[in-house]
């Protein structure tokens, strides 16, 4: 039932003083000038794509005397208000939104605040009030617009988390190696045996925060061309198979079986960033063999041209599914596939929606000595979505997991 | 079915329910930033929740004495008495929603002061905000007058306590496993008893309206938990590392 609600209290004191009306489109306020036709007023503010209100008071001591006396329609939804003229407490609470509808009705200045609504999804709102010109009868008006900040304000949060994750996984190594040095300057500087040790443990940890840093620095070249579409052309299979070899070393060392299946020369082929792609299957290989026990098998596959469902097409029976990354379809769209499938520890489907965070790792899993970074996914998902393809996982705890990564074909 | 429950504006009661709403808006507000000031460490935020808490004894205590006066004076009756008294009541329970967050403001002072459990303070953060969503959702029921919202909330009691009993396992483990970490997690699971406490009040809150809506009781088992009365027993007294082994190896 579409909610009807009465017209402005005072249209024309509002029509008066356009200029009040600060967060309304320049050449929306000359319509409002210019037109005097009633209908297409309440239209128009209904069109706004922010809440829009007005506020009324007479009193300043008693709270329910400020009334909403006019609110558009993204405001009538939003707040669900159901009828002109109840108290604004009803419709908004917060104390400092309160407040600062008080400071423009009571003391005609522009007023700011923001406020959090929690429940299924965090909002974050910011609402700005101005002073307006009184009704006829005597009542103070103010203006009240909210905005919707929730994307800038995520981002910003998720700035601050990626710097405290980025510091606290660079300082563990370090205390590591910190500690050492206390060692062997102090009690191990005389035993030959364990000054050996200790050197080996520290070139890891150097070796980690390398690692670490390499991988940080690759993250954010590829953001920087995220949106940035690549150029070269690009054999997926060829690419795969350059990655294979470099990696057989690694599957020999621990006892796990490769099984290759790749699409003939030259007809898996993608506009791509060479390096990128190879990165891709570089971390996904990686990660399969990471996570499958010794005398297991990591099968690779390249499959050169399907379509969107088909290479969505589930491929392990019962397993928890779920697409990390899909790209716009307009029909039609054909792909290039590359799907790693290992028989390992699998992941527990809780934790498939973060496993592309950054320095995501699952707890308790066993990975082989070398603990991972955790921005290997984050690093495949950016680059598959510079090349405007999709990604998805399929994994039964204690079985498995394919990856499929899909790119549109050249 | 739906209960129509218009607000009639300039009725009676209606700046007694405003009023109620301004006390909510300012609770939901205080439980919000005690919340914040746990997860950045934020003493100065944690200070001004603790000096914000007389204005939401003051402002219950003016709507109890103009609830009073009301009914003193103008001798409503029906659905007005109902609304008059619910207004009082939901405003008691606020008013110690505002007191539960000043003590938990309390707390994350001293938490400030020791190596942050970051990811205990997480779990905290979360039961936090599921507390938090279930006052607003109730509010929002009590100022919308949806009174199936509020049968939501009261329905969903459990989901509170579910929550709370895993934070309670998880802080044990991480106690029993680092002895260091006693006296901070100890102040973690005041915190959370506090917050399922506020849960409880949004529950109260629930029944309130109901009753003040369709004049009855709400009918049903609420859902309760026994496990959880004992455990909050077994808190009251100093932690101590063998208590903690001891409500483990029981829980
Ligand atoms: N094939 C797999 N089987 C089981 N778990 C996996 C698999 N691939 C990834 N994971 C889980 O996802 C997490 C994140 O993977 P990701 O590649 O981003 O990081 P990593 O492998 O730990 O570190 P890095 O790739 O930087 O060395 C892993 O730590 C692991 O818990
Ligand atoms: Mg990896």
């Amino acid at each position: 039932m579409p909610l009807s609600f009465a017209e402005p209290a005072r249209p024309v004191s509002l029509r008066r003083r356009p200029e009040t009306l600060a967060t309304m489109p320049t050449d929306a306020v000359e319509t409002i000038e210019t037109d005097h036709d009633q209908p297409a007023f309440a239209a128009l503010v209904d069109s706004l794509p922010d809440p829009v209100m007005v506020v009324s008071a007479r009193d300043a001591e008693d709270a329910s005397d400020r009334r909403l006396v006019f609110a558009n329609l993204a405001a009538r939804e939003l707040l669900r208000i159901q009828a002109a003229g109840g108290p604004l407490v009803s419709a908004i609470r917060h104390p400092e939104v309160l407040e600062a509808v008080d400071e423009s009705l009571f003391g005609g200045l522009n007023g700011e605040a923001a406020y959090e609504t929690g429940g299924a999804q965090d909002r974050f709102w910011r609402v700005r009030t101005r002073p307006l010109a009184p009704a006829a009868d005597g009542a103070r008006l103010a203006l009240m617009v909210i905005r919707d900040e929730t994307d800038a304000r995520r981002n910003e949060r998720m700035r601050a988390d990626f710097l405290a994750n980025a510091s606290h996984e660079l300082r563990t190594p370090l205390a590591s190696l910190t500690g050492f040095i206390e060692t062997l300057r102090g009690h191990a500087r005389d035993d030959a045996a364990a000054r050996e040790r200790f050197l080996g443990v520290m070139a890891a940890q150097a070796g980690r925060m390398a690692r670490l840093i390499d991988d940080l620095m690759s993250l954010s070249r590829i953001e920087l061309n995220e949106h940035i579409a690549p150029e070269g052309k690009v054999d997926v299979a060829l690419v795969t198979l350059d990655v294979i070899d470099a990696l057989a070393p690694l599957a020999a060392e621990r006892g796990v079986k490769l099984e290759i299946r790749m699409a003939e020369r030259g007809r898996a082929m993608i506009t791509g960033d060479r390096d990128q792609i190879l990165q891709v299957a570089q971390n996904l290989i990686d990660n399969a063999l990471k996570f499958s026990a010794p005398g297991g098998t990591v099968e690779i596959d390249v499959v050169d041209d399907v379509t969107a469902e088909a290479a969505l097409a589930p491929t392990r029976a019962g397993a928890a599914r779920l697409s990390l990354l899909s790209p716009d379809l307009v029909g039609g769209e054909r792909f290039v596939v590359l799907r790693c499938t290992d028989h390992g520890a699998g992941i527990a489907r809780e934790h498939l929606p973060r496993l592309s965070e950054r320095f995501y790792r699952v707890e308790g899993q066993k990975s082989g000595e070398r603990l991972g970074t955790g921005l290997g996914l984050a690093i495949v998902k950016h680059i598959i979505n510079r090349h405007r393809g999709g990604l998805a996982i399929e994994s039964v705890a204690g079985q498995g997991t394919t990856f499929t990564a899909y790119l549109p074909r050249l | 079915m739906t209960e129509q429950w218009v607000t009639v504006s300039g009725d009676l009661v209606e700046p007694l329910v405003a009023e109620v709403a301004r006390l909510g808006g300012l609770a939901e507000a205080q439980i919000a930033d005690c919340l914040d000031a746990i997860s950045r460490r934020d003493v100065a935020l944690a200070h001004a929740v603790v000096a914000r808490d007389p204005k939401l004894d003051a402002l219950q205590a003016d709507i109890e004495r103009r609830a009073i006066e009301l009914i003193a004076t103008r001798q409503p009756v029906g659905r007005e008495l109902r609304r008059t008294v619910a207004a009082l009541k939901i405003a008691m329970n606020l008013e110690r929603c505002g007191d539960l967050a000043r003590n938990i403001a309390k707390r994350s002072l001293i938490l400030s002061e020791s190596e942050p459990l970051t990811p205990l303070t997480r779990s905290i953060e979360r039961l936090g905000r599921l507390v938090g969503a279930r006052l607003k959702e109730v509010l929002d029921a009590y100022t919308g007058g949806e009174i199936e919202k509020a049968a939501g909330v009261w329905a969903r009691d459990e989901e509170v306590d579910e929550h709370y009993n895993s934070l309670f396992r998880e802080l044990l483990t991480y106690m029993m496993g680092d002895p260091r970490t006693i006296t901070p997690g100890a102040h973690l699971l005041f915190i959370a008893k506090n917050l399922e406490r506020i849960g409880d009040h949004a529950t109260n809150i629930a029944e309130i309206i109901h009753f003040e809506v369709t004049g009855e009781e709400m009918t049903g088992e609420r859902p309760k938990w026994d496990a959880l009365q004992r455990r909050s027993e077994m808190l009251e007294g100093p932690l101590t590392s063998d208590r903690v082994q001891s409500m483990t190896r029981e829980g």
